[in-house]
């Protein structure tokens, strides 16, 4: 399709694009690194904001604490307008960061602590979003809409709780509607100054957009993307939410309009996507089926993957495979993807994730709806509330205590099956404090942090005058996260082989070098005989069987904390997000050859470096064997050669994408990163700000990550 | 009847359509100096000696019976003249520095072990490549095997030297979809020299495969002091010529990527000081190729 478009705005996009690599440049500098999503976020003017306590501690909570926050920093954040952009804002404030203290100490949960520290497991109490908007509602109703339609439901729900979350609701939208404003006075400001004809015009019909929308719902493409922008930025300064939607379906009818009543041109709809992606990387579905099965590709699917190349900046889009998928879509996204080596698009696995869920209980059309919108993760757009990748347990730690636990009792037999027992033992109290933890934050979060902005585009909370985590949701699917699986199974694989199969070593030589992180006489000798042992992922091992085993109970143990009494249902994932070298940093030496402290294993993936050759067929084969199976992901991470990762290849691509969804997969993340660039990078990360990096779900750019954190993401390509 | 093998390897996608795995055999019988698998010269097992793994640990020195492997200062040294093959070091070598190249195998037992990979032959039209050595070498294994995989909708494929007698390919080539060859050189003594075999077979059954109707494509190895010259070159694509049923032909350059497996395997590498083929001196020769086959179809069609 590029070939057919004259595009006459790429002195624009390239013009922004260099503003953005400043702007990195500039966070880097004066916020330093950080582990985590680029977000498109620039740094706000020093000391022009400050949050305002209403607790003791210092920090702020509840309806109360978070509006006044919330409306007092729209009424006072910056405006952001360039005239070579089609949109307006900017994402400047993490406003949830800016507390002394995430959870609200009157309602603590200290008889969850000791166990959360026993296994190591991240509780997600205190977190939030995680969830996504529909903005179907949003670019329907307008800000206007939404105001009416809690005005409608304040004199329905008139308890004085519920009119105080209305009361706040209606402020929120009202702040965001002055902020918006102040950005018309700022436009209208620049359309004075700007001396280019072309870039007053753009000003000019930036400042109409925005006064079209400030109240009634958008009507074109152009006011559509502002809207969206809008409320996202309004999301992302709130709580720091990501979450997208299906992007194609939704702008589909505005530019379809906008074509039909001659008001865009492809290039023209490319220019305005290029600004919407380059705005923020909120996480993007393309493609995929609707709720009846069929394919919802059209021409706009295609003209977002060619904005995403204009810009080729850090982009979060994932294009659903599925059985009836547009193949040429699929094509053009394998292309862009090795055409530019910066890890985009993502690729999710419809099958397995509809077929998944729909375990739950759920028909297929709903199972349809639930698309990726996130780091790892899937939601149904604003109809529910799950916590997604918030909650952790470190199965590392878990084995960790299991097999120390062995050891001390003097009178316990030593083998892979005790320990296994043990191992299950300790994994379900630490699945169980995992579940305890999320009740806690449903019973108390709107006493902590309310879902003041994500309320508003989801289907309940409004409605009902609940929190969206306090039954205004309409369903409660509740993620908890296996990590460190590649571990776990390996040191059970190398116990099993090396002591019980072939009596090369002993329990207590193990256990001596384990003590000693393999670092007395004779330990590097036995560290290497349990690291080459038979790993998962190698097929058919004895690593994978351990694998699978660990999967499927971790995942039984974790259905198994539903109650659909209290419509809250558990569903099992295996991801780590980027807290691999934290979670390390709280394990000695394992069995499978890793020294203390060292990070564990990425999500699903098995140990890096497991695979002498084929290790991509390896790779697909693994992960789809360990899937958990209820609609949320494992993802692959994929470290793709770049010597595959060539024109000739997109269809062999293609194809081990097909079939690692074909074969359960739910997400691929690909990588495809020259080893020699990474290294020269890694050695110097400043001569390299525009390296993007696929680092879990989320792309960063790789200078604007810590040192520790770059090197895990050497060492995972160079053992690829 | 079961097979020698050094590897298998996954995800080969040099050696025939789509994704492949490639079974390497073991045992050859021509011997080109310039071969980036010589760990396949030999049809029995043999060591492979790994110094960057090994962490001098010297278990290995307490179980080697014949001075093969020795300490010269403080690090441990494989002599390849003096090993036994015995293989008593490679169970203690727990860093993995000391392998076993080779490994006896059954048609059901590379069966099993390839099939985990099926999804992708299927999706990508690849399938498996037996290469080497020479495959042909092991007749009734490869026959087999090559049924099995037949029978299973697998696509099959294999590189071969053709320097075994035709009647042998016509007991294979049924199971065969597409074979890949070499063309190395015309002129038989310098083959000779350099193969250690006559090349009147190969020639001839270049010849048979072209009428037998099978798929298959041609290469030629451009080896530096071998065949890089015009004048090595001519006669090899002007036989090419001649053949009417060839898929394709390609010429592929020397590289020296085999010289650590040489090294590993304590065997002398006559290429050791040789550098890839630049790639303005390649494309000289495929423009050489292509002006061939253009003078060629031009004095085809006067005639």
């Amino acid at each position: 399709m590029s070939e057919r478009i004259n595009f006459k705005y790429q002195g624009r996009i390239d013009t922004l694009k260099g503003k953005k690599k400043l702007q990195t440049l500039e966070k880097i500098k004066v916020e330093g690194l950080l582990d985590e999503d680029d977000y498109g976020r620039v740094v706000p003017p020093k000391d022009h904001w400050n949050s305002i306590s209403n607790h003791p501690d210092g920090s702020f909570y509840g309806l109360d604490g978070w509006t006044n926050n919330f409306c007092d920093l729209m009424e006072h954040h910056p405006v952001y307008v360039d005239p070579n952009d089609a949109f307006a804002g900017r994402w400047m404030y993490f406003m949830s960061r800016m507390r002394s203290n995430k959870w609200n100490p009157d309602y603590p949960y200290d008889h969850l602590k000791p166990n959360q520290s026993k296994y190591d497991i991240i509780s997600g109490i205190g977190d939030d979003a995680h969830f996504s908007p529909d903005y179907q509602m949003g670019v329907q109703l307008g800000w206007q809409g939404l105001l009416d339609k809690i005005e409608h439901f304040r004199t329905i729900n008139n308890s004085p709780e519920q009119i105080a979350f209305y009361n706040a609701h209606e402020r929120a939208i009202l702040s965001i509607q002055s902020w918006i404003k102040n950005h018309i006075v700022a436009i209208e400001h620049l359309i004075d100054i700007e001396t280019n004809p072309e870039l007053q015009q753009n000003l000019r019909e930036m400042a109409e957009v925005n006064r079209n929308i400030l109240s009634a719902p958008p009507k074109t493409l152009r006011e559509a993307c502002q809207w969206i922008i809008w409320y996202h930025l309004a999301s992302r300064t709130y709580n720091r939410d990501g979450a997208g939607g299906q992007i194609d379906t939704l702008l589909q009818p505005f530019f379809e309009k906008d074509l039909a009543e001659n008001r865009i041109d492809a290039a023209k709809a490319v220019y305005y996507l290029a600004c919407f992606l380059i705005n923020d990387p909120i996480y993007w579905q393309l493609g995929g089926p609707d709720e009846n099965g069929k394919d919802q590709t059209s021409e706009i699917s295609y003209l977002i993957l060619e904005a995403a190349d204009k810009i080729n900046t850090s982009l979060n889009i994932t294009v659903r495979v599925h059985d009836g998928m547009d193949q040429q879509l699929f094509r053009k996204s394998i292309e862009y993807l090795v055409k530019n080596k910066n890890a985009w698009p993502r690729f999710s696995g419809d099958k397995a994730l509809v077929s998944g869920f729909m375990k739950n209980g759920f028909d297929a059309a709903t199972a349809r709806k639930r698309i990726a919108v996130g780091c790892n993760w899937m939601s149904l757009p604003g109809m529910e509330y799950t916590m997604n990748d918030l909650v952790k347990v470190n199965m590392a730690k878990v084995f960790e205590v299991a097999y120390n636990e062995m050891l001390a009792e003097k009178n316990s037999e030593k083998s892979t099956k005790n320990l296994w027992t043990l191992f299950e033992n300790h994994l379900k109290i630490a699945v169980d404090t995992a579940a305890q933890g999320i009740r806690h934050q449903l019973k108390y979060q709107k006493y902590n942090e309310p879902e003041l902005i994500l309320n508003l585009l989801s289907h309940g909370p409004l409605e009902k005058g609940l929190d969206v985590s306090d039954g205004g949701a309409e369903f409660y699917n509740l993620a908890i996260d296996g990590a460190g699986l590649g571990i776990v199974a390996d040191s059970f694989a190398a116990l099993e082989q090396r002591i019980e199969l072939e009596k090369k070593t002993s329990w207590d030589e193990v256990n001596f070098h384990l003590q000693s992180n393999f670092e007395e006489v004779n330990g590097e000798r036995i560290r290497l005989l349990l690291r080459n042992s038979e790993h998962f992922g190698h097929g058919n091992t004895l690593g994978d069987s351990w694998a699978l085993k660990i999967s499927t109970t971790f995942s039984e143990m974790v259905l198994e904390e539903s109650n659909p009494q209290l419509r809250q249902l558990f569903i099992p994932g295996l991801f780590s997000w980027a807290n691999t070298i934290g979670f390390g940093l709280n394990v000695g030496a394992t069995p499978n050859g890793r020294k203390a402290l060292q990070p564990i294993t990425h999500g699903a993936n098995p140990v890096p470096g497991f695979a002498v050759d084929g290790a991509s067929l390896s790779l697909a084969n693994a992960i789809a064997l360990v899937q958990p199976g209820y609609g949320n992901t494992a993802p692959m991470q994929w470290e793709l050669d770049p010597t595959l990762a060539t024109g000739d290849h997109i269809d062999l691509i293609g194809s081990i994408i097909k079939v690692h969804f074909e074969k359960g997969g739910t997400l691929i993340n690909v990588n495809i990163m020259d080893k020699s660039e990474i290294l020269a990078a890694h050695n110097d990360p400043s001569k390299y700000p525009d390296l993007v990096v696929r680092v879990t779900g989320f792309t960063a750019y790789f200078s604007m990550l810590t040192p520790e954190f770059r090197q895990l993401v050497v060492d995972r390509i160079l053992e690829s | 009847m079961n097979g020698q093998i050094t590897h298998i390897q996954r995800m080969s996608t040099h050696d025939g359509p789509g994704i492949r795995s490639t079974i390497f055999l073991k045992g050859c019988n021509l011997q080109c100096k310039w071969c980036h698998n010589p760990e396949t010269f030999s049809s029995k097992p043999e060591l492979e000696w790994l110094s960057d793994k090994c962490i001098s640990c010297q278990t290995c020195l307490l179980v080697c019976p014949s001075e093969a492997l020795s300490l010269q200062n403080g690090k441990v040294a494989f002599e390849k003249s003096l090993c036994t093959a015995c293989f008593n070091c490679v169970d203690v070598c727990f860093p993995e520095a000391i392998q076993k190249i080779g490994r006896e195998i059954s048609p059901e037992e590379l069966f099993a072990e390839v099939e985990q990979d099926f999804s992708f032959f299927r999706e990508s039209n690849g399938g498996i490549t037996f290469s080497g050595g020479e495959p042909m070498l092991q007749l009734e294994f490869v026959k087999e095997t090559l049924r099995l995989f037949r029978q299973a909708g697998i696509h099959t494929a294999i590189e071969t030297n053709l320097n075994v007698p035709w009647s042998w390919y016509e007991q294979v080539l049924p199971e065969v979809d597409f074979v890949m060859a070499d063309l190395k050189l015309v002129d038989d003594h310098i083959h000779h020299n350099w193969t250690g075999a006559s090349n009147r077979q190969i020639l001839q059954n270049i010849i048979n495969l072209d009428h037998s109707g099978k798929t298959y494509i041609l290469r030629t190895p451009i080896v530096p002091g071998v065949n890089d010259s015009q004048e090595q070159l001519e006669p090899i694509f002007e036989f090419v010529s001649r053949l009417k049923n060839i898929q394709k032909y390609e010429l592929l350059p020397f590289h020296p990527l085999a010289a650590s497996k040489y090294k590993n395997l304590g065997i002398p590498n006559p290429f050791e000081a040789n550098l890839c083929i630049p790639a303005s001196k390649l494309k000289e020769f495929d423009e050489l190729l292509i002006k061939y086959k253009k003078d060629n179809h031009e004095r085809k069609n006067k005639l």
